[in-house]
């Protein structure tokens, strides 16, 4: 069934599919529509689930993991400023190994406050543990909620699992998403059932005081999971794909790199506008693709040195910066393609809300085009800021 | 470089003893780093510290393994540890033990001196602290600070925390067991097991570190499993209960904080498991008939 | 009701646990655990408690044990709830927070779960600082007492504030039970448990838990210290249900708060004004839980108390 609805909704529509158990929620802008919807939901009958008005995002990601260590299914959303308010939480679900999933709305983190996509609040979590997946439109939006929780209560994985989906860009824009079938989703999902939970009829002991003789196992166990978590990414990927007809790509997808000489790395919504822009620069010729980077943890290297092999450069969007002259991903992609000679550029847009228009992704394309013509060309371009510019 | 590790329990000063040796060495016109062993144990538990000295700035910030010289501040931890671990075969160890070198049995004939430093310590500071008294017997045993130096050391030390007078007494308890040490060489009989530890590969490792019930070749693991943690080294004193008195009202039994004192209903006895008792005292401060005294739980 | 031979022989927080001799915190949580029995799953804050009931791969508890971070008790014992509430699985879930967590970092979080009414039971081990760091201030440590961060200096000595009134903080939520308790009333402190553990909706115990080190005191006299506090009126032994309180048990006369504060090497720097101020304190208290309606305003004081010794020798160990 089609239904025209804002990517909060689409969200909450997988959250109910995947019959979730326990929803701490808190609110903030632009993600408060999730859990307004999720609340109608479980006050309509429609949904069987622990609707819990928390007191702060804090106690959001604490009652989110001590429910999950009970061995509930837990959903929850939140953005920026929440996400940083229960930073310390999320270093505690991922090495314990708590599957949960929790939409993140992005938006611009910090002082000065603002309420427009920026990446600066996911990036920061980037090292705790959690897979963070970012979204183009509403219906990927949806079906990775039920993708991820396929993958978080893999054995294998046993991580927490980040969607990210751009704030209201998404999150308040309406467009038609399919709504798959509660039975389909059910087959594809099984009920979560983990080996060991706080359960009085075989006492376990979770979040022990580690000594220095474990913690660094635990770390390197935590590290495993994330590595492993790339294959299974892809097996599920494949498997939603085979019974819902639509593919993701896995780690990353991509767009008219079959004979691309040059490629943006895009994330987000701004995959979705590049694929017209690379549609009319192939008209006029010009042998460009885009790589659409979908998981920044685990982090695709292995598949972008494959795919990048051939290109002659590659431009990297990024929608934050890390103060270190580019943004965060931008570093992932030049540590990745480590050995390999082609010209890496990064792309600084977007940043604060500010629109990313064609305009822009023109140029990005522009300079790294130049750049793999062998022009020498800045590292790191401000696109579309006062001051030099791009 | 002189590397020194001191051996206490939690609340002895093992670590002031480290740093206010360090000072010393520091006033001798020397280097020196005094550190812990950041355990999270509580009074009474083991702990380690650690001082090296040095004429140059010294660079290693890693923990004391091959030691020229053992400090024991309470001789009850080689029941079970191994203190002359890493030793060097010509160092030397300093403890605290009422009896004499000869008579000490480390594991290791090695060049011991040794002061009853507890019983220096309650005639001069009228308590039991024996960080200051056990660096005097250092001084005269290793040579590598002056009393002198120590003395000065500990006056600015624990003058600064606890005033001129504790600081002198202090000083004095030095010195006095700096006169009494005795220097000898270690008994080397017994073999103490190392202590076996479930040591898992990454891949071993339960998922999130979550235990349930569990027994390795080290032992039990997971909930309950500190049952086999035996603390009764930590006790100074322990309980013994006249039975003709005890009424078996049970507040000792309740009151313990750690379950020593076990019930046996069938029998309706009380019994006492000195492998947990840490010699609080308690269960004979509570006791309504006096049934229960604290004695000596080493003599 | 439940008396002390009716407790169970084998305990759910086992023998070996590493807190200190004496500890007030272990005493109390082996009682509780005893009561509360084995259907019940706690969460553990940052603490002492955390330390010495669990160092990976050990544990004392036998009971499901879980925790995360310190302020967060009240979400984390709601989220639990919420997962055996949705199981349909009858389980006690129970916080041990300690006074840092639930009078300062946690307080919000348990505020939460009391507000919503939340089926748990938070029982707050109030030992009147940061123990576990090493014996810093909190918003429950009680005037004139040191701590490491309010150390006896020539212009300031001790903490300049008087205890938070934590009782009355909990109550105004509108909660089913509050109840305060001693270890050294063991009848009073089971019949407690046993009732929050049989009250649906949010319960609180705070229980006072004497800490050897943090309050430089002899570990033989945990529980005479803690009855001496009920019987200077420093605690007071009463529950809030639904709304009504009631004390459940009067001192007789009121003991001079001096002999508390002398037991304790935390108070031994107060001076002659300070002690007045703080009896001042205790009188007001006192008068506002014990005062029969019309009674006269003036608490009187009893002499001091002879403090006996176990031991000489203990006694030379530990300081008078």
């Amino acid at each position: 069934m089609k239904r025209v609805i804002t990517g909060d909704h689409a969200v909450a529509m997988g959250a109910k599919l995947c019959r979730v158990e326990v929803v701490p929620a808190y609110p903030i802008t632009p993600q408060t529509l999730i859990i307004e919807h999720i609340a109608d939901f479980v006050n309509d009958g429609e949904m069987d689930a622990k609707f819990l008005t928390m007191e702060s995002e804090h106690s959001v990601m604490s009652a989110a993991a001590a429910a999950s260590a009970a061995g509930a299914r837990v959903f929850t959303a939140t953005s920026s400023q929440g996400l940083a308010f229960m930073h310390e939480m999320l270093y505690a679900t991922a090495p314990l190994r708590l599957p949960v999933v929790m939409a993140n709305a992005s938006r611009t983190l910090g002082g000065p406050p603002g309420i427009w996509c920026e990446y600066n609040d996911s990036m920061g979590a980037r090292d705790s543990g959690w897979l963070q997946v970012y979204v183009e439109d509403n219906q990927e939006a949806l079906d990775m909620i039920i993708q991820s929780y396929r993958i978080a209560e893999d054995k294998r994985v046993l991580l927490p699992v980040m969607p990210c989906l751009d704030g209201f860009v998404l999150t308040h824009t309406v467009e038609p998403v399919e709504i798959p079938q509660q039975e389909d989703v059910d087959s594809f999902l099984p009920p979560y059932s983990p080996d060991i939970t706080l359960d009085p009829a075989r006492p376990a002991m979770i979040g022990t005081f580690m000594p220095a003789e474990y913690i660094m196992e635990l770390r390197r166990q935590t590290a495993l999971a994330m590595e492993s978590a790339k294959k299974v990414i892809g097996e599920i990927n494949d498997e939603f794909a085979r019974r819902f007809g639509r593919n993701y790509g896995g780690l990353i997808d991509m767009y008219r790199m079959e004979d691309a000489e040059v490629a943006l790395i895009t994330m987000g919504t701004v995959t979705s506008t590049s694929r017209e822009v690379v549609d009319d620069l192939r008209k006029a010729g010009k042998k460009v693709g885009i790589i659409k980077l979908r998981f920044f943890r685990p982090f695709p290297s292995e598949d972008l040195h494959k795919v990048l092999s051939g290109v002659s450069a590659v431009g990297v969007f990024d929608r934050s910066i890390s103060y270190h002259g580019g943004g965060p991903v931008f570093n992932e992609v030049r540590s990745a393609l480590y050995g390999n000679s082609l010209p890496i550029i990064n792309h600084l847009a977007g940043i604060g809300g500010r629109d990313v228009t064609k305009e822009q992704i023109m140029k990005m394309f522009d300079v790294t085009i130049k750049a793999a013509k062998g022009e020498k060309m800045n590292l790191i371009n401000w696109h579309n800021t006062r001051g030099e510019s791009v | 470089m002189f590397e020194v590790r001191f051996h206490g329990r939690g609340g002895q000063g093992a670590v002031m003893a480290a740093q206010t040796l360090a000072e010393a060495a520091v006033i001798e016109g020397n280097y020196a780093v005094a550190f812990p062993f950041f355990g999270a144990e509580r009074r009474g538990a083991p702990v380690l510290a650690f001082t090296r000295i040095d004429p140059e700035k010294i660079y290693s910030k890693t923990q004391v393994y091959a030691p020229d010289c053992v400090v024991v501040l309470d001789d009850s931890l080689l029941d079970t540890i191994d203190v002359v671990a890493g030793l060097k075969p010509e160092g030397t160890v300093v403890i605290n033990s009422k009896d004499k070198p000869e008579d000490i049995d480390l594991g290791k004939e090695i060049r011991t001196g040794a002061i009853n430093a507890t019983s220096v310590a309650l005639e001069i500071l009228k308590a039991p602290i024996t960080n200051t008294t056990i660096l005097g017997a250092f001084a005269k045993v290793t040579g590598v600070v002056k009393i002198e130096s120590l003395e000065e050391a500990i006056k600015r030390r624990f003058g600064e925390k606890l005033g001129k007078i504790v600081g002198e007494r202090n000083a004095l308890a030095a010195r006095t067991a700096y006169e009494k040490t005795a220097i000898g060489r270690s008994k080397g009989i017994k073999k103490l097991e190392p202590k076996k530890q479930w040591l898992p590969a990454y891949q071993e490792l339960p998922v999130g570190g979550a235990l349930v019930e569990g027994k390795t070749e080290a032992g039990l693991i997971g909930p309950g499993s500190f049952i086999e943690n035996k603390v009764m080294g930590w006790a100074t004193f322990r309980p013994v209960r006249d039975r003709e008195k005890c009424t078996m009202c049970l507040l000792c039994w309740f009151y313990c904080p750690e379950g020593t004192i076990v019930r046996i209903s069938d029998r309706g006895d009380l019994m006492t498991n000195y492998d947990y008792c840490k010699g609080c005292g308690i269960c004979a401060n509570e006791c309504p008939v006096d049934a229960i005294k604290m004695v000596r739980a080493r003599v | 009701m439940i008396k002390i031979k009716d407790l169970p022989d084998d305990n759910l927080f086992t023998a070996g646990h590493t807190a200190c001799p004496g500890c007030g915190v272990a005493m109390s949580i082996r009682n509780a655990i005893r009561v509360l029995g084995k259907d019940t799953t706690v969460y553990v804050p940052a603490s002492c408690a955390v330390v010495f009931g669990t160092t990976f791969p050990y544990g004392a508890w036998k009971v499901p044990f879980f925790h995360t971070a310190f302020e967060n008790t009240g979400a984390c014992l709601t989220g639990m709830k919420a997962a055996f509430e949705k199981k349909g699985k009858e389980v006690t879930a129970a916080g041990f927070a300690g006074d840092g967590g639930t009078y300062d970092i946690g307080l919000q979080s348990m505020s939460g779960a009391a507000e919503r009414n939340d089926d748990v039971l938070y029982i707050c081990l109030d030992n009147e600082a940061y123990m576990n760091t090493g014996i810093q201030r909190s918003g429950g440590t009680p005037f004139g007492a040191w701590t490491t961060t309010t150390p006896v200096g020539t212009k300031i000595q001790g903490n300049q504030r008087f205890k938070k009134n934590l009782g009355d903080i909990v109550v105004a939520h509108e909660i089913p039970y509050y109840a305060t308790l001693s270890i050294g009333h063991p009848l009073d402190f089971i019949r407690k448990v046993e009732k929050a553990k049989s009250i649906k909706g949010f319960r609180f115990l705070h229980m006072f838990t004497p800490c050897i080190p943090g309050w430089k005191m002899d570990p033989a006299k945990t529980v005479e210290v803690t009855k001496l506090a009920v019987e200077s009126g420093m605690w007071t032994l009463y529950e809030v249900e639904n709304g009504e309180k009631r004390i459940t048990y009067k001192p007789g006369k009121m003991k001079r708060v001096k002999d508390y504060l002398m037991m304790q090497g935390r108070f031994r720097h107060m001076g002659e004004e300070d002690i007045k101020k703080l009896q001042m304190w205790v009188c007001k208290k006192w008068s506002l839980h014990y005062k029969e309606k019309g009674a006269p305003e003036v608490c009187e004081i009893e002499p001091p108390v002879e403090h006996h010794a176990v031991t000489e020798e203990h006694r030379e160990m530990h300081g008078p």
